[in-house]
């Protein structure tokens, strides 16, 4: 590096802290920025400086884009790592980094703008020649039903413009579909200011695949290998793994190319995940969306690559040609990772945070920990439930799992409530074990799985 | 220039031991301009904006007594808050300025009397001036942060002695 960088740390929690050993192992300084709730985390602790950027609540706080900027450029940071969440995908406060001579840690914004709508992202999708879910958007009752008829029930009706799955709407015959149109289409004038909406292919049992992807400034596009993400509760991913077991070698070789086309249609810079569903009834893939930033799941690329994910997304912030080639990445055995979260699976996952009575993870050959917990620690009320990563490295899957199974046999938790004895549970379900698990499994299975011995 | 520099030599000498932000000398057509903390833009005068701060003031706790010497009536900025005072804190992170423009006194000093209305300071953040209010009555009995300086949400700026109720 010719310059001397100094990393400023806009997040909080594991990846916080994760962002703040890369920088060490780089010889990098940091400064994270904190909310007042987290003056006493272990991320606070380990950075080179600490500075209180507001209130416990987040948009006061690490969502107050002024506060981070400034306090970036008079602590002399010459970058902004934004992590996942919060500020990590906003194109104006990339945006207003470049304006302030700060690096921003990911894509350009008008990426970030392009990726971050569902129309955008598709269309990006579909001129690099990569599928999409069959659908599309309608103007009027009528037009939603010749597509649904040429798309084939169930479908999906949903508000063109505006993020989220809000005001999703599953529709399983002709006959429901006006009723559901009209009333998305309301919906999507009022809170949008366009009636347009989108209608597209339900996939009943899909599975979750993404691709990790890294680009330099120079023109260089690698591809790091699949994930595969079905295990979910409501679009928040419980288990993720890397290689994912299910794909034909055929199927893998079409992921990998769809992905590295997306990325190098737009000119992607930055570290970043394409995600797809796979559909496994028909073999189909089709895109779902880009990712612009490090994703909580990195963990389980960075075992079966060796790479270190966060290192390389700093290096080529800073303008470092990538060193690794296509032909460097190789996969070797199969990760597993579990995200124990404060939640209640006895009460649908409702969140419980409280201080930690006892923790003691024990340590165990092939198991990364990736959190920022410790003993007497009071996990706030504030922010996402999020307490710890697990990552299970072994020569196959099954080995991996084993290895979880007896990491969570010795894992010593008290205070908060967790989702342990769910995780358990799934570790030992014959869907997971076999790998048949769709991304709606968990919603329906949940019940059946802790009834059983409850 | 006719810039007498042991004269020069001997302001400077006495500014160090004196408590000042800025410092202006004109005679002439020799101008000296002396700063301490952060630079400022001459051009941009802070436009004070007056945004409500919801809670500047909090008590804090008369912790353990401190060690004899009490703090005295003096100016200087001094990083122990003052027990038995209300502290007066910043209500966001900015940069902190003591005074309405570069040059002009303080909005307060040790020693003033403050109402809960009174503006104490100016918050900077990206450019927006944001006033801090004193929110307690009293008087000020200890500065706790330098003009210019970065300070944190929460971050004691004022000690001050309320009226009693």
């Amino acid at each position: 590096m010719t310059q001397r960088h100094k990393v400023f740390v806009a997040n909080r929690g594991e990846i916080a802290l994760r962002i703040v050993e890369a920088c060490d192992r780089l010889g990098v300084d940091t400064v994270l920025g904190v909310s007042e709730a987290d003056r006493d985390t272990l991320a606070a602790r380990r950075a080179g400086q600490t500075v209180v950027l507001g209130p416990a609540r987040a948009n006061q706080s690490y969502l107050s884009m002024e506060a981070v900027v400034h306090a970036s450029v008079v602590t002399g940071c010459t970058a902004v790592h934004p992590g996942y969440g919060f500020l990590s995908e906003r194109s104006a406060f990339a945006q207003l980094c470049a304006d302030n001579g700060l690096i921003f840690v990911g894509p350009r914004p008008e990426h970030l703008d392009v990726l971050g709508d569902k129309l955008s992202a598709r269309r990006v999708a579909e001129a690099a020649g990569v599928p999409v879910s069959p659908g599309g958007p309608t103007t009027s009752g009528e037009e939603a039903l010749v597509l649904a008829e040429r798309i084939g029930y169930p479908v999906l009706v949903k508000a063109a413009f505006g993020g989220g799955g809000r005001g999703m709407k599953l529709v399983h015959n002709a006959a429901d579909l006006v009723a559901a149109w009209d009333l998305a289409s309301s919906e999507a004038a009022a809170s949008f200011g366009d009636g347009t909406v989108f209608v597209e292919r339900f996939v009943q049992n899909a599975k979750h695949v993404e691709v990790q992807i890294l680009a330099d400034q120079h023109g260089h596009c690698i591809h790091l290998g699949e994930r595969e993400c079905s295990v979910q509760y409501r679009y928040q991913k419980v288990i993720e793994e890397a290689p994912c077991a299910a794909l034909t070698p055929q199927a893998r070789e079409r992921l990998h190319g769809y992905a590295l086309k997306i990325a190098q249609h737009i000119g992607y810079v930055s570290l970043g995940t394409v995600e797809f569903l796979y559909d496994v009834e028909r073999g189909d893939l089709c895109f779902l969306e880009v990712n612009p930033r490090v994703q909580v799941e990195h963990p389980v690329t960075e075992a079966v690559t060796g790479v270190d994910l966060v290192r390389e997304q700093l290096l080529v912030a800073f303008g470092e040609p990538l060193r690794l080639r296509q032909q460097d990445i190789l996969i070797q055995g199969h990760a597993v990772e579990l995200r124990i979260t404060a939640q209640d699976p006895e009460h649908e996952l409702r969140p419980s945070p409280g201080r930690l009575k006892k923790w003691r993870p024990a340590p165990l050959g092939g198991v990364r920990w990736d959190t920022h917990l410790y003993e007497g620690y009071l996990f706030p009320p504030y922010y996402d439930a999020l307490m710890a990563k697990v990552i299970a490295h072994g020569n196959d899957r099954a080995a991996a799992l084993q290895r979880l199974r007896m990491t969570l046999q010795r894992l010593e938790i008290e205070g908060p409530v967790t989702n342990v004895s769910l995780l358990q549970r799934l570790l030992d379900a014959p869907d997971v074990v076999s790998n048949t698990v769709t991304t709606r499994w968990l919603e329906v299975a949940l019940h059946d799985l802790m009834g059983a011995t409850a | 220039m006719d810039i007498d520099f042991a004269e020069l030599a001997s302001l400077v000498a006495l500014l160090k031991e004196a408590d000042f932000s800025e410092f202006r000398y004109e005679k002439g057509d020799v101008r000296i301009q002396v700063r301490r903390g952060a630079l400022e833009t001459e051009s941009t005068a802070p436009v004070v904006s007056m945004i409500p701060s919801p809670k500047t003031a909090v008590h804090v706790a008369p912790a353990a007594p401190l060690p004899a010497s009490q703090p005295a009536a003096a100016t200087r900025v001094s990083a122990q808050t003052v027990p038995g005072a209300s502290v007066i804190q910043a209500p966001m992170l900015g940069t902190f300025y003591a005074a309405p423009k570069p040059g002009e006194p303080a909005f307060v000093q040790v020693g003033d009397r403050v109402e809960s209305d009174a503006v104490v300071g100016i918050v900077e953040v990206m450019k927006l001036m944001n006033s801090v209010h004193a929110g307690i009555r009293g008087t000020v009995v200890a500065v706790h942060v330098n003009n210019g300086e970065l300070v944190e949400f929460g971050q004691a700026l004022f000690s001050v002695q309320e009226d009693s109720a």
